[in-house]
C-alpha cells in the first residue's frame, strides 16, 4: 500500500484530506507538529509527504530541506496558506517537488499526489507509446495507427506532457504550469481551448475517444479501450 | 498663562535683544549728537563774547566781565581779566588756567572759581586773549551741564526702555499668541482628521502666510487620503457585494437542491454547481489576495533577465486558439529583441492578462494586436484592439480594483484583472499606460537596464 505522510497542524483540513487519501486506497501517517513530522519522516519511510508550510515550531520548508540533506528523496508536495509570489520559488528551490496554494480542491491535491508518487522515470526513450498513440520525440512527429496527426509545437509540448503522464488526472493548473509554465489560473479558459484543439486532432469523430475529461477537475489520456 | 511657551522661543528672545540694543544704541547717539551741537554752540558764543570784551576800551571791559557775569541765572559763566604778571584784576576766577593756552581757539581747561560758596574746582571750556595793554582775558564756561544732558537721555532711556520693550513685549505677545492659536487650532484640527474625520480641512486666511502655504499643502494631501478611502471603502463595498452575489446563487442553488432533488444524479448537478459558484468567489480572493501581496510585498522573488521578445510570442501561442474560437484576429509582432530586469512569471501575468482583457471586449470579428516596439530607453508591450475603448472618465478607474466599464457588466470577470497588471508594473518600476486609439490601447513601458547601469 502506498504510504503517505501529512504533515499539517489544522486538524479540521488534515482530517478531510486524510480521509480522502484513504478513501482512494492510501495508507495515511498524520503529524501535527513540524519536530513530530520529521521523525515520522524519518521513521515511517513514506512514499510522499504533503507537508504544510507554516507549522508550529519548526517550518515546513526546513523540514524539506532537513530531510533533503540527509539525502531522502522522498516526494514532496508543499501546502501553503499565503501563495507569496516567492515563497513559492523558495518551496520548490528548498527541495520541495510541488507547491500547492490553499485553499485548493481535493482532486488538485490527488492528481499532483498521483503525478508525483509515478514520476516518470528518466528514459532515453525517444518514441513515446500510449495504446496506438505515437509521439516521436526527435522527428517531432505523431500518429495514430497508421494516421498521420499534424501537431503545432504548442499542441505538441502538451500531448507530450500527457502521454508522459497517461492514465493519469492532469489537472488545468498542473498543465498551465507544466506545458506553459504559467504559476497562475487565467479567467478565460484557456487549457480547455487548447485541449479541444489537440482532441480534435488526436480523437477522430470515428475513433475511440482518448482524452476525457473529468469534469471540474481535468484530463486523462488513456488508452482507447 | 501661556507666556513661558512663547517666551521659551528662539525668534522671540533674538527678536527682543535685538530691539533692546537698538533703544540702547538710539539713545547714545541722540547723546552723542546732541553734545556735539551744545559744545559748538558754546564755544562759538565764547569766541564771540571774548572778541566784543577785548574789542572794548580797558575802562569798559570791567564792568562788561562784571555785566556778563551778572547775567547768568545758572551760574555757568566765567570770565576773568589777568595781569601781565597773572594777577587777578576782576571777575571769578582764581587765577589764569595754567593749562590754558592764550590765543588759541577755545578748549577745555581746570579753573577754578571763586564767587561762590568757596573756591571750586571745575572743567569748563574757555578761550584766552591778550590784550593790547598786556593783561590777558578769559572767557569760560561749566560744561557740567553736558553731564546734565547725558542725566536727561540716560532717564529718557529709564522711561522709554521699558516702555518700548513692554510695547515690543506686547506685539510679540498678541504676534506669539496668535500663531499658538492657528497651531493649537490646526493642532485640534489634525487631531479631529486622524480620529477620522477625514471631510475636515485645514482654514486658509487667504494671505501670503507661511501658514497658509502650510495648510494647503496639508489639505491637498488630506484631499488624496480622502480619494483614497473612499475608493478603498468603494472596493471593499464591491468586494462584498461581487462575493455575496455567487454565494447567494449557490446558497439558494443548495436549498432547492437538498429539496427538490428526486435522485443522486441530481443532487450531484446541484452540488456541482455549487462547487463552481465556490470556486468562483475563490478565485476573487485568491486575486485579491495576489494583487495585496504584489503592492505590499513590495520585492520581487525571481528576479531575472526576461527576454520580452520571447515572452510576447509566448502570449501569443497561448491566446492565439482563443482569439481563433472567438473569430477575432491576433496579430504578434514581437520586433524589438529588448531584454528586461523582471519577474518572468509575474510579467507574463500582466501581458496574458491585457491580451485576456482585450480579447474578452472585443466584438467577433474584431482584431487584437500584441506587440513589442522600441521606445526611448524603453521596450514597449503594447496591446491595442478594436473594442469600445475607454471613456475618458473611466481611464484611471479601470486600475482600480473591481471596476469593470459599464458596457461590458454582462462579461464574464471579475475586473481585477487591470489592477494585477497595474500591481506589477508598478513593482518592476515600469509604467502604464491605458489610453483610447479607435479601441483600447494598453502599453506597459519597460526601463531597460542597459540605461539603469550606464547612469549609474
Amino acid at each position: 500500500m502506498t504510504k503517505v505522510l501529512l504533515i499539517e497542524d489544522d486538524d479540521e483540513t488534515a482530517a478531510e484530506i486524510a480521509a480522502e487519501l484513504v478513501h482512494r486506497g492510501f495508507d495515511v501517517e498524520r503529524a501535527a507538529t513540524g519536530p513530530e513530522g520529521l521523525d515520522k519522516a524519518r521513521s515511517c519511510r513514506p512514499d510522499a509527504m504533503i507537508v504544510d508550510r507554516l507549522l508550529p515550531e519548526v517550518d515546513g520548508i526546513t523540514i524539506v530541506d532537513a530531510l533533503r540533506q540527509e539525502q531522502v528523496r522522498t516526494p514532496v508536495l508543499i501546502l501553503s496558506a499565503i501563495g507569496a509570489v516567492d515563497d513559492r520559488v523558495r518551496g520548490l528551490r528548498m527541495g520541495g517537488d510541488d507547491y500547492l496554494t490553499k485553499p485548493f480542491a481535493i482532486d488538485e491535491l490527488l492528481a499532483r499526489i498521483d503525478v508525483l508518487l509515478r514520476r516518470p522515470i528518466e528514459t532515453r526513450e525517444t518514441i513515446l507509446r500510449v495504446g496506438s498513440l505515437e509521439l516521436h520525440l526527435i522527428k517531432r512527429t505523431a500518429k495514430r495507427g497508421q494516421r498521420a496527426i499534424d501537431l503545432l509545437p504548442r499542441e505538441f509540448r502538451l500531448l507530450e506532457y500527457m502521454m508522459q503522464h497517461n492514465d493519469q488526472l492532469l489537472t488545468r493548473a498542473m498543465l498551465l504550469e507544466e506545458v506553459w509554465s504559467y504559476k497562475f489560473v487565467p479567467a478565460t479558459n484557456l487549457v480547455d481551448v487548447h485541449m479541444g484543439r489537440l482532441r480534435h486532432k488526436v480523437d477522430m469523430p470515428n475513433e475511440a475517444p482518448m482524452i476525457n475529461s473529468v469534469r471540474g477537475a481535468g484530463f486523462i489520456l488513456r488508452a482507447a479501450s | 498663562m501661556q507666556l513661558p511657551d512663547f517666551v521659551r522661543t528662539t525668534t522671540f528672545r533674538w527678536t527682543g535683544s535685538a530691539f533692546a540694543v537698538c533703544i540702547v544704541l538710539f539713545c547714545a547717539l541722540v547723546y552723542w549728537e546732541a553734545a556735539g551741537y551744545m559744545l559748538a554752540k558754546t564755544d562759538a558764543a565764547l569766541n564771540e563774547e571774548s572778541l566784543a570784551i577785548a574789542a572794548d576800551p580797558p575802562a569798559r571791559q570791567l564792568n562788561a566781565i562784571d555785566d556778563r557775569l551778572s547775567q547768568d541765572p545758572r551760574h555757568i559763566k566765567l570770565a576773568g581779566l589777568f595781569g601781565a604778571d597773572g594777577h587777578r584784576i576782576a571777575g571769578n576766577l582764581e587765577s589764569m588756567p595754567h593749562d590754558l593756552k592764550i590765543d588759541a581757539p577755545v578748549q577745555n581747561a581746570a579753573a577754578i572759581r571763586i564767587d561762590q560758596k568757596g573756591p571750586e574746582e571745575m572743567t569748563v571750556r574757555a578761550i584766552a586773549r591778550s590784550l593790547p595793554n598786556g593783561n590777558v582775558l578769559v572767557i569760560a564756561r561749566n560744561i557740567d551741564e553736558l553731564k546734565g544732558l547725558a542725566e536727561v537721555v540716560a532717564r529718557a532711556l529709564m522711561l522709554g526702555l521699558p516702555f518700548a520693550g513692554g510695547s515690543g513685549l506686547l506685539i510679540g505677545m498678541v504676534l506669539s499668541v496668535r500663531a499658538q492659536k492657528r497651531v493649537a487650532e490646526l493642532n485640534t484640527l489634525v487631531r479631529h482628521i486622524v480620529a477620522g474625520d477625514l471631510r475636515q480641512r485645514l482654514p486658509t486666511q487667504g494671505l501670503d502666510h507661511p501658514f497658509d502655504e502650510l495648510a494647503e499643502i496639508a489639505n491637498g494631501m488630506l484631499d488624496e487620503i480622502e480619494a483614497l478611502v473612499q475608493e478603498m471603502a468603494g472596493v471593499g463595498n464591491e468586494i462584498a457585494h461581487d462575493l455575496r452575489t455567487p454565494l447567494t446563487r449557490v446558497r439558494l442553488g443548495l436549498e432547492r437542491g437538498r429539496a427538490n432533488a428526486k435522485n443522486l444524479e441530481e443532487l450531484q448537478t446541484v452540488t456541482d454547481r455549487a462547487i463552481g459558484g465556490i470556486d468562483q468567489t475563490l478565485t476573487i480572493i485568491t486575486t485579491l489576495l495576489r494583487i495585496a501581496e504584489i503592492e505590499y510585498g513590495g520585492r520581487l522573488a525571481g528576479l531575472d533577465n526576461v527576454a520580452l521578445a520571447d515572452l510576447v510570442r509566448e502570449v501569443g501561442d497561448l491566446y492565439e486558439p482563443i482569439a481563433e474560437d472567438k473569430h477575432i484576429t491576433l496579430h504578434v509582432a514581437s520586433g524589438d529583441d529588448a531584454t528586461v530586469r523582471g519577474d518572468r512569471d509575474l510579467l507574463l501575468e500582466a501581458v496574458a492578462n491585457l491580451v485576456d482583457n482585450a480579447l474578452k471586449f472585443t466584438p467577433a470579428g474584431g482584431c487584437v494586436e500584441l506587440a513589442l516596439v522600441h521606445g526611448n530607453n524603453e521596450s514597449i508591450v503594447r496591446v491595442s484592439d478594436s473594442g469600445p475603448g475607454i471613456q475618458d472618465n473611466e481611464r484611471k478607474a479601470v486600475t482600480r480594483r473591481f471596476y469593470r466599464s459599464d458596457k461590458s457588466r454582462n462579461t464574464f470577470g471579475f475586473g481585477l484583472g487591470l489592477s494585477l497588471v497595474a500591481a506589477i508594473v508598478k513593482l518592476h518600476g515600469f509604467r502604464l499606460t491605458i489610453a483610447t486609439g479607435p479601441g483600447c490601447v494598453a502599453e506597459i513601458a519597460c526601463a531597460l537596464p542597459s540605461v539603469l547601469m550606464s547612469s549609474c
